[in-house]
């Protein structure tokens, strides 16, 4: 039996999002947007919506009087991540 | 890149494995402060060897020139910390590593300092005096109370956060560099404490020296706008 893909993360831009935040502690939004090559605007929708959950803690603040966005995986983010590549491989039996 | 589209399960893989990659390779040293560290730990190394081989003294303890090396320090890991856009897993590990290393090459300079002036007083409560006696018939000499080689121990100590920044970074001119320095550390034990000397500032362009100029090519590389 397939386990279902989960949907948050099936998506391009959210799972590209995720990999990158998965190999490191925090990134800037900048750094995201520089990797993905997406949109700011687009990133934004994605990024709130892996916060939204639960995935990814946001963290907004000020630095050098300009405003700056650190995203970094939340434990039950790094869970559905990995039952996602489980599940992937599941899939593609590797 | 695209939000919604439909993409397969092994192109999802592909997508993942491309983002670690991505994540991974966006490290990348200055190696501003490998240089500065390489550069005055060398030169106060070789300037104590010289001053001991050919007798003479300089207006100021060179060793101050690594004592003021802290400044510029401070400043470039703030400017740095302003440049780093990912903050990596192990960027904790490695920066408790070198403070740790700070503080104990601070420690023991105190030693070195403090210990010998104490060890006098404390003989001279006591009432007797530590004299070097010649079996060819010189005259007794009064020595004073000192630490024996003691920059064997530096040298000693050079390797360590060398060697654990290497490993955690899997940078082989750093493991490579610690390496030769616990060959060095070695030597040192057989040696005059005037060629520790020497052997230290060997120490500190191999492990901090050299790895900087390699770090700075990368660095200049990566960054470039052309590449």
């Amino acid at each position: 039996m397939f386990k279902e893909l989960d949907p948050i993360l099936h998506s391009q831009l959210r799972l590209a999002i995720m990999s990158l935040l998965i190999s490191v502690k925090e990134a800037e939004f900048t750094f995201i947007r520089e990797k993905t090559n997406a949109t700011a605007g687009n990133l934004s929708v994605q990024v709130q919506k892996l916060k939204d959950a639960g995935y990814i803690e946001v963290i907004k603040q000020f630095k050098d009087n300009y405003p700056q966005t650190t995203c970094k995986v939340t434990p039950a983010g790094l869970k559905a991540f990995e039952d996602y590549v489980k599940a992937l491989q599941q899939y593609l039996k590797v | 890149m695209a939000n919604e589209t439909k993409f397969s399960e092994q192109e999802s893989l592909q997508l993942i494995a491309e983002m670690i990659k991505k994540a991974k390779g966006s490290y990348h040293d200055t190696g501003i402060g490998s240089l500065l560290w390489g550069t005055v730990v060398s030169v106060a190394s070789l300037m104590s060897y010289l001053q001991r081989e050919y007798d003479f003294t300089l207006a100021i303890d060179i060793w101050w020139l690594v004592f003021a090396a802290i400044v510029p320090q401070v400043y470039i890991a703030i400017k740095e910390k302003n440049n780093v856009k990912a903050k990596q897993y192990d960027d904790d590990l490695v920066n408790a590593v070198w403070l740790v290393f700070g503080i104990s090459i601070f420690g023991l300079s105190c030693y070195q300092n403090i210990v010998p002036v104490q060890t006098e007083r404390l003989i001279a409560e006591e009432g007797w005096t530590m004299m070097k006696h010649f079996s060819d018939g010189r005259p007794d000499e009064v020595i004073r109370p000192f630490t024996p080689s003691l920059y064997s121990v530096y040298i000693l100590i050079y390797a360590f956060p060398t060697m654990v920044t290497g490993m955690v970074k899997k940078f082989n001119p750093m493991k490579i560099g610690a390496i030769i320095t616990y060959g060095l550390f070695i030597f040192s034990l057989f040696t005059e404490s005037k060629y520790d000397m020497l052997l230290g500032s060997a120490s500190a362009l191999v492990c901090w020296f050299i790895p900087g100029i390699i770090l700075r090519k990368k660095y200049l590389a990566q960054t470039s706008p052309n590449v």
